[in-house]
C-alpha cells in the first residue's frame, strides 16, 4: 500500500478518534455494566414486604386483580421466577402517553397480591432504576435521557467510531505482521502503549465492528425506515406489522376461563425443551385476540432481545400461535435479524458470553482512553538533553490530557457513586431514582473540574483513588448492611447480588493498582511530559531544574 | 521507487468525504432496494427489516473506503457511476 494512503487514514483515525473517544469511553464503560443489568437491579432492590402468591394460585390472582382493575387487562405480567427485583407475582405498568418509548422514567408500576382473605391487593411500586440509568448513559453516550435528538448525537459518535475502526485497520495493515502481538515493554512508553492499543484493537475488531454498525442502526432506524417507505415500500411499511382488526362489538371474555399459568408453561416447555421461561406477559387478556408472551431464555440459542425471547400463546386454548421470537425456533431470516440484536446485547451463549462481553466492553473503554493518551504523547515536547531546560507542553495537549482524565475517570466515579447512593438514599430521600442523575453528574462534573484545576498528572492519581474508594464502597455497603442491620440497609445473598459485590471489589482493586502505578509515573517519570508533576509546573522563565531523583 | 511514477494522491478532504457520505447513501439505499426486489417472496416485515439493516454497513463501508480514491473527482465519478448502475438496475427491475 502506498504510504500516502496510510498518512491520509492516519489523519482520519486521529480526528474521528479524538472527537468521539471520550463519548465512546462512557458508552463502553456503562455498556459493560449494562450486560449485568439484571444482577445490578437485584442488588439495588430493597427487600419486598408483599405476601408472595404461589404460582399454582396465580390464576386466582389474575382473575381477582382483573375484576378490581379491568384496565390492567391490556398488558400485565406474571413473574415465574422469584428474584429481589420482582415485587409481587403480578404487576403492570402505566406509561405516560407523551413520553419517548425508550424513556422508562415516566412509567408507573403496580403490583398485585392476595391478602389473607383472598382479595386482590394492589400497591404502586417504585422499582430501582439504577441499572436503567446506567443503560441510558450507555445508549446516549453519557446524556441523561434516551430521546430522539440524543440518539442522533449517539449516531454521529457511532459513525465516527466506525470510521475510526476502518482507518485504524488501514493504518496498521502494512506493519500488522511485524507489530501484531509485539508488545514492546521497555523504556519507550509510547511504543508500549501503541502496541497495546493495536493488540486490543485488532483482537476485539469483530466485536467493535458489530457495536459500531448496530449502534448506527439503533440511532437512525426510524429515519432509514421512513426513507425506504417512501422510495422502496411505496408507503406500505406501516401495514407490515398490522394484524387484522377484530370484528367490533366482540364480547369481553372471562379471564377465569383462561388456562392456568402452570398449564401454559407446561405447553411451552413441551414445545421448546431447553427454553427457561421467566415471565408471562398477557396482552388484551379479555379481548378477542388475547395472547400471552411466554418470555424466557435459552442459553443454547440466539435470543432476539436482551431479556430473551418469547413464545406467543393463546391463553384460552393453550396453542402456541407464534414462534417468530422464540429462541432456537425462528425462521432463518428472523434469526438473522435477531442475531444483530443478540450480538450487540450478548443475548446468546448464556453467562460465559456475558462475561466475555463485559471484559470486551471494558477493553473497549480502555482502547479509547489509550487512544487519547497516544494523541497527547505524540504531541509531547521533549527535553533537549539531560539537565537542560524543561519545555512547556502545549496548552491544547495539557487541556486534552485533563479532559480525558476528567471525563473518563469522572464517568467511573459517577457510576460507582450512583450505585452506592441508590442503597444509602433509599428511605431517606423520597424517590431514590430521582437522585441518580444528581449523584452521577455531580461526581462527573466535579471530576472534570478537578482535572482542569489540578492538571492531568495530579488529578489522575486523585481521581483513580476516588474511583477505587467509591467502587470499594459497593461491597462495603453490603458488608455494613449485613453486620449492622439497624442501619436499615440490606444485602441480598443471591449469587447475582453477591456477584455485583465481588466484581466491584475486583474493580476497586484494579483502580487502586492503577492509582499506585500512576502516582509512581507522576512522581518519578520523565519530567518533560504532561504526566509529570514537575513537567506541568515548569515555566519557561523560571528555569526549574529537571527533577530526576525521587522527592 | 515505482511510486515516483504514479500520480500523487490528493487529499481532497471535503469532496471525498461528501462523495462517501452522499453517494454512499445512494448506493446503500439502492442496494437495499435490489435486495427487496430479489426477495419479494419474504414477508414484508422481515425483508423490510433486513433491508434497513443493510443500509448502514454499505453506507459506512463506502464512507470508510472513499479515501482510497486518488482524488475527490475520481471518487465522485466512480461512486456516481456505481450509484447510477444500481439505481438503473433497480428501476429496470421495478418497472418490468
Amino acid at each position: 500500500m502506498r504510504s500516502e494512503f496510510v498518512r491520509i487514514y492516519k489523519a482520519v483515525h486521529t480526528w474521528t478518534g479524538i472527537v468521539a473517544g471520550m463519548a465512546l469511553f462512557i458508552a463502553f464503560y456503562a455498556g459493560a455494566l449494562t450486560v449485568f443489568k439484571e444482577p445490578l437491579t437485584r442488588w439495588a432492590s430493597p427487600p419486598g414486604e408483599v405476601r408472595p402468591v404461589a404460582l399454582a394460585d396465580a390464576q386466582q390472582l389474575i382473575v381477582k386483580t382483573l375484576a378490581a382493575h379491568p384496565d390492567a387487562a391490556k398488558d400485565f405480567t406474571l413473574y415465574v421466577q422469584d428474584a429481589e427485583d420482582v415485587p409481587a407475582r403480578l404487576g403492570w405498568q402505566v406509561r405516560s402517553p407523551d413520553a419517548d418509548e425508550h424513556d422508562g422514567s415516566q412509567v408507573r408500576h403496580y403490583a398485585a397480591t392476595l391478602d389473607a382473605h383472598g382479595a386482590a391487593q394492589v400497591t404502586e411500586t417504585h422499582p430501582s432504576r439504577l441499572a436503567a440509568f446506567i443503560d441510558t448513559l450507555h445508549r446516549v453516550v453519557g446524556l441523561p435521557v434516551d430521546s430522539d435528538p440524543n440518539r442522533w448525537v449517539m449516531g454521529v459518535i457511532a459513525t465516527l467510531y466506525a470510521l475510526a475502526l476502518v482507518s485504524g485497520v488501514v493504518v496498521l495493515l502494512p506493519s500488522l505482521v511485524k507489530d501484531f502481538f509485539a508488545l514492546r515493554v521497555g523504556k519507550n512508553l509510547k511504543r508500549m502503549w501503541l502496541d497495546a492499543h493495536n493488540v486490543v484493537g485488532i483482537v476485539s475488531l469483530p466485536f467493535h465492528l458489530v457495536m459500531a454498525l448496530t449502534a448506527v442502526v439503533f440511532a437512525y432506524h426510524d429515519g432509514i425506515y421512513a426513507v425506504q417507505d417512501r422510495l422502496l415500500h411505496d408507503g406500505k411499511w406501516s401495514t407490515a406489522f398490522q394484524r387484522p382488526r377484530p370484528a367490533p362489538g366482540a364480547a369481553e371474555r372471562d379471564p377465569a376461563t383462561m388456562l392456568p399459568p402452570l398449564e401454559i408453561l407446561a405447553r411451552v416447555r413441551e414445545q421448546a425443551p431447553g427454553f427457561e421461561p421467566t415471565l408471562l406477559q398477557y396482552q388484551q387478556a379479555t379481548g378477542p385476540r388475547a395472547v400471552v408472551r411466554v418470555w424466557g431464555k435459552d442459553a443454547a440459542a440466539v435470543s432476539p432481545r436482551a431479556r430473551g425471547g418469547f413464545a406467543a400463546v393463546d391463553p384460552y386454548s393453550g396453542k402456541v400461535v407464534g414462534s417468530d421470537f422464540l429462541p432456537g425456533r425462528q425462521s432463518t431470516p428472523n434469526l438473522f435479524i435477531s442475531s444483530f440484536f443478540a450480538l450487540h446485547m450478548a443475548a446468546f451463549g448464556g453467562t460465559p458470553v456475558q462475561w466475555m462481553y463485559f471484559l470486551l466492553g471494558l477493553a473497549g473503554a480502555w482502547l479509547f482512553y489509550s487512544g487519547n493518551l497516544l494523541w497527547v504523547e505524540s504531541r509531547r515536547k521533549k527535553q533537549a538533553r539531560q539537565g537542560g531546560e524543561l519545555p512547556v507542553q502545549r496548552l491544547d495537549v495539557r487541556l486534552m490530557a485533563a479532559a480525558t482524565v476528567g471525563v473518563c475517570l469522572g464517568c467511573v466515579c459517577g457510576v460507582s457513586l450512583a450505585i452506592v447512593g441508590s442503597k444509602w438514599l433509599h428511605g431517606l430521600a423520597g424517590d431514590t431514582n430521582a437522585w441518580l442523575p444528581a449523584l452521577y453528574y455531580g461526581a462527573f462534573f466535579a471530576s472534570i473540574g478537578w482535572a482542569f484545576l489540578r492538571g492531568a498528572a495530579r488529578a489522575s492519581v486523585h481521581l483513580l483513588w476516588l474511583a477505587a474508594a467509591l467502587t470499594a464502597a459497593i461491597p462495603l455497603t453490603s458488608l455494613l448492611a449485613w453486620s449492622l442491620p439497624s442501619l436499615g440497609l440490606w444485602a441480598h445473598g443471591s449469587a447475582a447480588s453477591l456477584g455485583v459485590d465481588a466484581t466491584a471489589l475486583a474493580g476497586a482493586g484494579a483502580f487502586a493498582w492503577m492509582a499506585r502505578a500512576t502516582a509512581r509515573r507522576v512522581r518519578y517519570g520523565t519530567p518533560d511530559s504532561v504526566w509529570s508533576a514537575s513537567g506541568v509546573q515548569a515555566k519557561p522563565a523560571a528555569g526549574v531544574p529537571s527533577v530526576q531523583t525521587p522527592r | 521507487m515505482a511510486a515516483a511514477n504514479l500520480p500523487p494522491i490528493r487529499r481532497d478532504w471535503l469532496s471525498k468525504t461528501l462523495a462517501g457520505f452522499v453517494l454512499g447513501a445512494v448506493l446503500a439505499l439502492g442496494c437495499s432496494g435490489l435486495f427487496l426486489q430479489f426477495n419479494a417472496d419474504m414477508p414484508l416485515s422481515v425483508r423490510g427489516q433486513l433491508a434497513m439493516w443493510m443500509v448502514p454497513p454499505v453506507w459506512l463501508g463506502v464512507l470508510g473506503g472513499v479515501f482510497f480514491f486518488a482524488s475527490g473527482l475520481r471518487a465522485w465519478l466512480w461512486l456516481g457511476g456505481a450509484g447510477a448502475l444500481v439505481l438503473g438496475a433497480l428501476s429496470a427491475l421495478r418497472l418490468s
